[in-house]
């Protein structure tokens, strides 16, 4: 992690994991929804690849400019982590193991959860900070 | 990409399997059908599905999760089955009667697999809501 584990780096610590999990969320369900189309191979990110990715890269789109008065396109909601084709064993119609993603759906809404209620409790921390100041 | 795309992704599933459940149910239904408008006896249908990725701008810029579609209704070219049936008007010279080439079986375990895949489909949309939920906690 770069820098401080300062109060806003925690915050957008917190936010590229939710983004992260909401990703994989959404490979996870595309990989159910095919659980029954042939051949298909069951898409992935890896949680901890993606994470310390979007720590240490800026956060920035980088387009071509061909201006000076060109202005970035602005804060990328993309960890630029490419999905890679999960391993799994052919089941005699295609890689997805049902069980597995199922399990996978959980443990990463978990992620999810806790990412958010960590970012609540900072919220109701810096509330606290600006009514106990106010005082 | 929001979770609002992640719940067309199950939606696309949902509809896939209930699809599948249509045409499982038609061919049930056609179990004893001998007349079509082919002529023939009824031929057991099926459903090919297709993985199918989004098609917004911003889908294909982040991660690309795919849905799934119904790519094609083919036809079950395996042999019809005969049943030694003489006083049937549709019966061949030999007394045997082509019936159409649907097994029971064979179509109950499909209603069961589209059933459990409809239902993998519910959980993960059950999930995507609990997420956006969660998400709009975070506004209040």
């Amino acid at each position: 992690m770069p820098g401080k584990l300062s109060f806003k780096n925690t915050f957008s610590a917190l936010e590229q994991a939710m983004n992260i999990a909401k990703q994989r969320h959404s490979l996870i369900s595309g990989n159910i929804s095919n659980s029954q189309t042939p051949d298909y191979r069951p898409k992935e990110i890896d949680f901890k690849t993606a994470m310390a990715r979007a720590l240490n890269s800026g956060q920035k789109i980088k387009t071509a400019k061909t201006d000076p008065r060109h202005i970035d396109v602005g804060t990328n909601s993309i960890s630029g982590v490419e999905p890679f084709e999960e391993k799994g064993d052919w089941n005699g119609y295609n890689w997805v193991n049902i069980d597995r993603e199922m399990t996978k759906l959980l443990e990463n809404n978990s992620r999810y959860k806790m990412a958010a209620e960590m970012l609540l409790r900072r919220v109701s921390i810096l509330k606290e900070v600006i009514r106990e100041g106010g005082r | 990409m929001d979770l609002f795309s992640t719940f067309d992704i199950s939606a696309s599933g949902l509809y896939a399997q209930r699809k599948r459940m249509d045409v499982i149910a038609e061919n049930l239904a056609n179990m004893e059908t001998t007349r079509t408008e082919n002529g023939g006896p009824y031929r057991r249908k099926m459903v090919v599905m297709k993985a199918e990725g989004s098609k917004s701008f911003d889908e294909i810029l982040a991660v690309q999760s795919e849905g799934v579609k119904i790519d094609e209704l083919v036809e079950d070219t395996s042999p019809f089955r005969k049943v030694y049936n003489p006083g049937h008007p549709d019966a061949g010279k030999d007394g045997y009667l082509l019936m159409p080439n649907i097994d029971l079986i064979v179509e109950t375990t499909n209603m069961l697999m589209a059933r459990r895949a409809f239902e993998a489909n519910v959980a993960a949309m059950k999930i995507t809501k609990q997420m956006a939920v969660k998400a709009l906690e975070i506004g209040r």
